[in-house]
């Protein structure tokens, strides 16, 4: 407290207040006066306060400055560009030419762009769901203090730290169609099979959400992990002394304790589902015949691979504004959800 | 042959002079396209290859070689797949390299973005002892010249020697043979391992820079058919739904789809980079690719076991898929310079280098300089005399002189993947792609009609 009151202290200009006291300022003396005539002191200090308050609000922003600077160079400019390229039809060595709304007429009315885009949803919700899902059930069985829970739980994570190269690499490997493939040689010991995973369009994107379940679970479940650890023990005990049976109160208890966990969870692995890429482009490209193409990798195709960088913007931009939008739904949701 | 070599350097040294002397753009080729800068801007020239395992190794020979002689120094890049692509965000962030070598097929798509100057052939040194028909892939319909031929090739087919001597088969002769052996090799064990884990046929069946059309050219044209016909005027009608082309289709789809199947399983998402592992794993017994492919097989564990005929004649005679590598001069502040690394490669010193300098890297397959012999180079193989005369009696190039080539590829790859992922109708895929290409050709300003 006395730090508190003492700092709303006119200050001693620096050099001037004794030094000892000004370090360790203590109840009786909260900060010790100038030790100079009264008059002079005070017209000083007041010059000292109106430029420290003038000056005052740049403190903050001197602090932030070199992160606001790099997300200007690095985030806001390019998003700007991204906007001014999505109305030209860009062409880098032989001059733009403005084009309105033709970019995004184009990118909507492609057929490929509508099925991107359900693919896409189907893609987001699927790997959402699962990773939450799993997550959640792998981190009610591994919380605890044990030595060797510490280690599931760290082995339990490692898809996650892993490259996604790898893992696509890996994954390829494990699906491949015959018989002489991982998993196929597991679905053979129970009498099914052989199945074409990544090769059958009616089950290329199962197949991919497969893989990014795996690899989203245990980021969840680290979440979650650190939720459960947040929820408080007594109300377990008093519910179970109310008569509540295990299951209320995980009903009644873990779960609303858990609401603003499984929010940001599900906001963010929202998000990761529609900007999907690395995965889908590695494991299958969109393939095969286009079972798989989500807008991202559609958006990569029709600007580099195409070479129609204006189109690619415009859906870029589509995307941008749907992702907006899934995080202010998300947010309205939470803030009825509080005020409930 | 000597005479030559000495007469070339005298006449690229006395063109490098005047270049040099007069600092005036006429030494480069403006592309009308922008300016030219009349003299080049300093730095090292940087120069991009689609290449990859040993081959950057041959290039960096070239590289060294015009360094020597010129002290231009050159920055080097290389990779595979996502060549194109990479190329695409260079010019996007206006950071194009000053030379790039690639294939032929891609003119259209670099002139459509303006990223490649025209070429005046009669200011090349040494563009006069290029074979005439390799300057072919280097032109657009209008006939004007946007590149520099390097390398040339066709396909060949690679089987597997061992596996038709353990299973007493021949040669195919024909596509039945073709289907034939393809079904042995699939079902009867060709590798005596005991397990049903062979493949007859090796298909890059990927959507990825149009693998898979472009392998299908080879049975499209091997049936009849052609991808457009020329209405006169420069103008074009897609004929890809024509019989041979459906025949085709057809034949190709009951690889994938019928009983058994005889395509590697992973197909339909494999580039060249998976089937190339396949045929070197024994996956597969038979694959058709080009003449590069030797140093890859023998490379790998596949060495001895494979040999390499003329692809097999289909019902409408024998054609296969022959294709150019270019060199393409690039909008960039070193014109001169670039050019110069140009005419430097097609000498007869550099495509040497470029065919044996490292035996596991063959970047310079068929020699484009005729005083230059690709079965007299490689004496000890004569693969090579086989692989000259498949190109010269069968080759087939792709319409690369189409204004947009590549988009027209990729709306192929695009509509056969989808079909035999299907194991759908290919009539029905094959009049909508027609229909598609239409579209596409009317969109490039070349649609009859």
């Amino acid at each position: 407290m006395s730090n508190l009151t003492g700092s709303r202290q006119p200050r001693p200009p620096y050099g001037t207040g004794p030094p000892s006291r000004a370090a360790v300022p203590t109840r009786r003396a909260p900060y010790g006066r100038p030790p100079v005539p009264v008059g002079a002191a005070s017209r000083h200090t007041q010059v000292s306060r109106y430029r420290r308050r003038r000056l005052q609000w740049l403190v903050p922003w001197m602090f932030v400055a070199p992160a606001l600077i790099l997300f200007l160079y690095f985030k806001i400019l390019p998003l700007a560009q991204g906007v001014q390229m999505s109305f030209y039809d860009v062409r880098p060595y032989l001059g733009d030419r403005y084009v309105g709304g033709g970019n995004y007429v184009e990118a909507t009315t492609q057929p490929l762009f509508t099925q991107a885009i359900w693919q896409t949803i189907i893609l987001a919700v699927g790997t959402t769901a699962g990773s939450i899902l799993l997550g959640f059930l792998l981190a009610i069985l591994v919380e605890g203090q044990a030595r060797h829970l510490w280690l599931v739980r760290t082995a339990a994570f490692l898809p996650v730290v892993t490259t996604m190269a790898v893992v696509a690499e890996v994954w390829q490997v494990m699906y491949y169609p015959d018989r002489s493939g991982a998993l196929n040689t597991l679905l053979g010991w129970i009498g099914v099979g052989p199945e074409p995973f990544l090769q059958s369009p009616h089950q290329a994107l199962a197949s991919v959400v497969a893989v990014g379940i795996w690899r989203g679970a245990p980021y969840d479940m680290m979440i979650f992990l650190a939720g459960l650890a947040t929820v408080d023990r007594n109300l377990y005990e008093s519910a179970a002394v109310d008569g509540a049976s295990r299951w209320s109160r995980f009903l009644h208890v873990t779960l609303p304790s858990l609401r603003p966990v499984i929010t940001i969870l599900f906001l963010l692995a929202a998000l990761r589902g529609l900007r999907s890429f690395t995965e889908v482009f590695l494991l299958t490209n969109g393939g095969p015949g286009q079972s798989t193409q989500v807008i991202m990798v559609l958006i990569y195709k029709l600007g580099l691979e195409q070479g129609k960088l204006g189109v690619a913007a415009a859906g870029s931009m589509i995307l941008f504004v749907a992702t907006a939008a899934v995080t202010l739904a998300v947010h309205v949701w939470r803030r009825r959800a509080v005020v409930r | 042959m000597a005479f030559t070599a000495a007469r070339h350097r005298v006449t690229a040294a006395v063109a490098a002079a005047i270049c040099v002397g007069s600092a005036l753009a006429a030494c480069s080729s403006g592309s009308g396209n922008g300016g030219t800068p009349a003299a080049d801007a300093s730095g090292a020239l940087k120069v991009w290859a689609r290449a990859a395992n040993d081959s950057p190794k041959a290039f960096q020979a070239i590289y060294d070689a015009f360094t020597q002689k010129t002290g231009i120094k050159i920055e080097p890049f290389f990779t595979l797949t996502d060549f194109e692509t990479k190329l695409t965000a260079a010019a996007a962030a206006h950071d194009l390299p000053d030379l790039v070598v690639d294939d032929a097929a891609q003119l259209g798509n670099f002139k459509t973005q303006g990223i490649i100057r025209a070429v005046d052939k009669g200011k090349l040194a040494g563009a006069d002892q290029l074979a005439p028909g390799s300057w072919a892939s280097a032109s657009d319909l209008s006939g004007k010249t946007y590149a520099i031929p390097f390398s040339a090739q066709a396909n060949l087919l690679f089987i597997r020697k061992d596996w038709l001597t353990r299973l007493g088969l021949s040669e195919p002769k024909t596509w039945d043979d073709v289907t034939a052996v393809a079904k042995a090799f699939t079902t009867q064990d060709p590798d005596g391992n005991g397990k049903a884990d062979t493949y007859g046929l090796d298909v890059p069946g990927s959507t990825t820079r149009g693998y898979i059309s472009w392998y299908w050219s080879t049975f499209f044209w091997q049936a009849g058919g052609e991808y457009f016909k020329d209405a006169g005027n420069g103008k074009f009608t897609a004929t890809v739904n024509s019989p041979p082309g459906k025949q085709s289709l057809k034949w190709f789809e009951g690889m994938y789809c019928g009983s058994p199947k005889v395509v590697q399983p992973s197909s339909l998402n494999d580039t060249t980079t998976e089937t190339n592992k396949a045929f070197q794993t024994g996956v597969t017994g038979m694959y058709f690719t080009g003449p590069y492919a030797y140093a890859t097989m023998d490379g790998s564990a596949v060495k001895g076991k494979y040999e390499v005929i003329a692809p097999p004649p289909g019902p409408g005679g024998a054609k296969t898929l022959a294709e150019g590598t270019n060199i393409y001069l690039m909008q960039g502040q070193r014109p001169n310079a670039a050019q110069k690394l140009a005419e430097f490669m097609i000498t007869q010193e550099a495509q040497n280098l470029g065919m044996t300098k490292v035996p596991s890297a063959t970047i310079v397959r068929l020699p484009v300089n005729t005083s230059v012999d690709a079965a007299s180079a490689h004496k000890s193989d004569d693969r090579w005399t086989l692989a000259q005369q498949v190109y010269k009696d069968q080759g087939h190039y792709e319409p690369v002189n189409m204004p947009n080539w590549t988009a027209l590829r990729q709306a192929s790859s695009d509509a056969l993947n989808a079909v035999i992922a299907k194991c759908g109708d290919s009539d029905a895929a094959l009049d909508q792609l027609n229909d598609k290409l239409n579209t596409l050709l009317k969109q490039q300003g070349v649609a009859a009609g």
